[in-house]
């Protein structure tokens, strides 16, 4: 049976994990959005932020808190030059789209199987020391990350409702035609939702790697764990994302806590079926 | 003029079939000249065709991007695998396998492809009723679940290294046999998939990919068409999965892995979706390069200390190809042929 000192470890847990899977997928979202691409390398985007930070702490000396900012920049360029060179070339044709995003992914799991090698490396901790809530241990370093996470989903949101270029990235994904008919050039916004979702992901791979560590294997689980998310969600909504992230971070950890990590993918599986099955269009997507 | 265009789709349909006849004469005739490891390849590489053309059945012709085709041949390969070695079931529910008569490989193939396609069906009654992103994400992240799967029932399914199932258990006894019976398997394959095509079902199949609303305002239950192109096509790669593991004799994850959904991937975009000829080539090709060619390539790059493997340069080739040639190769070489004949007609008509 589950105590009180479970629960609490599941939401703390829970809502720290919950943060980083909703930076990663709020991008997913926001570019499904736009385009009705499913980014296959999202996943890729996630892990390569805490890859570009390590290699950044390593060879240009740079501390913890600068190796994050250059990590997740560095993921966003990346993301602008393959979308310019590979996905913006095939963008109209969906089938294709995912097949190209999917082959990224492998691409850069396997350059970072060559150059880093199989095993997870740690991120070394923007903060240290351990805080007691409830006679539950906890991290400052979780903490921190909750608090980088929401703050960049506020800005985000912000972004999104009070700029120019948001509203274009609202417009494109109401209705890319009409959009374009007002004088709006789809292809720069999408650009653009690239370079956001990726510096998104990125942050929440270089979070997720000082909590946990960084894996080459994570680029293919994260995006299991992401397709729970935006189903559950809505697929197309980013509020529905959001919210669901944290839904699965609770879901998650209980799995984890009581059954083993290994059983993590089977249940993400068995939830995104359930919702199928019973809810397609997910908690807050619109019924087509 | 309307006539000339009529023989021209004549000659055509034609040409596929030769074309086929021809790559079949050719590999019947060609193993008394070629080293025995290259027959063993060869063998494997018919194999590879069924799992490449059938893909092509829900993705090239029904349209419906199928991303987890290899959970099908995992499916297939593991029942047959596991009817073989009952002993390996012992301590789970299915242990009365183990006592009853043992079952001839050709009856096992046939289990493992009807246990894909009953999974197959599932699935796809489950995710094809709805938009074409769902089945794509459902379908991409089956193989990690599975592959998830072999490891957790470690006991049973063997775990990274899989198991073996015994020489006893083989396809035929020795490479050449082995050989000719799966360019025998593949042929019956890629001939039914062809009829299946040539029939109403598939006119149906292809009229879902080409415009589905249409195909919904004249009638056509779309979800029930795509269900059917998918259960097939799952069959064949269970079947083809199960052929695989009694031509190799063991069962492994590999099976399972997203790095052979690419290569089939790989194959079909090399050939040309929809087209069916066009995949077996585009097979023959990429096990070929996988297998062989990049065995060679890759050390000497390494060598020189470019961090590549021979898995990044076919991804590369994939997104390459998809970026050039979305329609593949065998319909550039199509379009050649045409305009050849076109230029003879319009030569003798002068």
């Amino acid at each position: 049976m589950a105590s009180i000192t479970d629960l609490i470890i599941i939401l703390l847990y829970g809502t720290t994990l919950g943060g980083i899977l909703a930076l990663m997928t709020c991008g997913f979202t926001l570019i499904f959005g736009v385009s009705r691409i499913l980014n296959f390398a999202h996943g890729a985007f996630f892990m390569l932020g805490a890859y570009f930070g390590l290699t950044a702490m390593s060879y240009l000396g740079l501390g913890t808190g600068p190796s994050v900012i250059v990590g997740m920049l560095a993921v966003g360029v990346l993301a602008l030059i393959l979308y310019y060179l590979t996905v913006s070339p095939v963008r109209h044709n969906e089938s294709m789209a995912i097949i190209v995003t999917l082959a990224l992914a492998l691409i850069i799991e396997n350059f970072i199987f060559l150059i880093f090698g199989e095993y997870g490396i740690t991120y070394p901790s923007l903060l240290t020391g351990t805080l007691d809530v409830f006679n539950v241990t906890i991290t400052y370093m979780r903490i921190i990350a909750l608090v980088i996470s929401l703050l960049s989903l506020i800005l985000l949101s912000v972004f999104i409702s009070k700029t120019r270029m948001g509203m274009e990235i609202v417009a494109a994904s109401q209705d890319p035609e009409a959009a374009e008919l007002i004088g709006i050039d789809t292809n720069k916004v999408l650009a653009l939702t690239m370079f956001i979702s990726a510096v998104l992901a990125g942050l929440g791979g270089v979070l997720y790697a000082q909590i946990y560590s960084a894996n080459p294997l994570f680029i293919l689980k994260t995006l299991i764990y992401a397709f729970a998310i935006v189903i559950l969600g809505g697929l197309g909504s980013v509020k529905g994302s959001i919210i669901s992230s944290f839904i699965i971070g609770y879901i998650l950890t209980a799995t984890i806590m009581f059954y083993g990590a290994r059983w993590s993918e089977f249940v993400s599986l068995l939830i995104i079926i359930a919702i199928l099955i019973v809810r397609p269009y997910g908690l807050f997507g619109v019924k087509e | 003029m309307k006539l000339n265009i009529y023989e021209l789709l004549k000659k055509q349909l034609k040409l596929e079939t030769y074309v086929f006849i021809a790559i079949l004469v050719i590999m019947a005739v060609i193993p008394p000249f070629i080293p025995s490891a290259l027959i063993y390849l060869l063998g494997l590489t018919f194999l590879f065709i069924i799992l490449a053309t059938s893909w092509d059945l829900t993705t090239g012709y029904t349209g419906q991007l199928n991303l987890g085709h290899t959970v099908f041949v995992g499916i297939g390969a593991y029942t047959a695998a596991l009817l073989q070695v009952p002993e390996r079931l012992a301590g789970t529910p299915l242990e009365f396998i183990a006592s009853m008569p043992k079952i001839p490989i050709w009856i096992d193939m046939l289990i493992g492809g009807i246990l894909a396609g009953i999974f197959g069906l599932v699935i796809g009654i489950i995710t094809l009723r709805l938009k074409g992103w769902y089945f794509a994400l459902v379908t991409a992240i089956l193989p990690l679940v599975f592959v998830e799967i072999t490891l957790v029932f470690r006991e049973v399914l063997g775990g990274e290294e899989g198991f073996s199932i015994g020489f006893e258990n083989a396809l035929a006894p020795t490479t050449i046999e082995k050989y000719y019976l799966s360019l025998i398997l593949m042929a019956i394959s890629v001939i039914i998939l062809q009829i299946i095509i040539n029939s109403k079902l598939g006119l149906r199949f292809m009229a879902i990919r080409d415009d589905i609303d249409l195909a919904e305002s004249i009638g056509i239950d779309t979800t029930i068409y795509k269900v059917i192109s998918f259960a097939i096509s799952s069959f064949f790669a269970g079947v083809a999965g199960a052929a695989i593991v009694h031509y190799r004799l063991i069962a492994c994850p590999d099976l399972f892995d997203i790095p052979l959904m690419l290569l089939i991937i790989l194959s079909v975009v090399i050939g040309g979706q929809g087209t069916l000829i066009g995949p077996v080539i585009g097979a023959i090709i990429v096990y070929l390069l996988k297998h062989w060619w990049l065995k060679a390539l890759v050390p000497m790059l390494t060598y020189l200390y470019i961090p590549i493997n021979d898995d990044i340069i076919l991804y590369m080739i994939l997104i390459i190809l998809a970026i050039l040639f979305p329609e593949g190769i065998w319909m550039k070489l199509k379009d050649l042929y045409k305009s050849v004949i076109v230029t003879k007609i319009v030569a003798k008509r002068t």
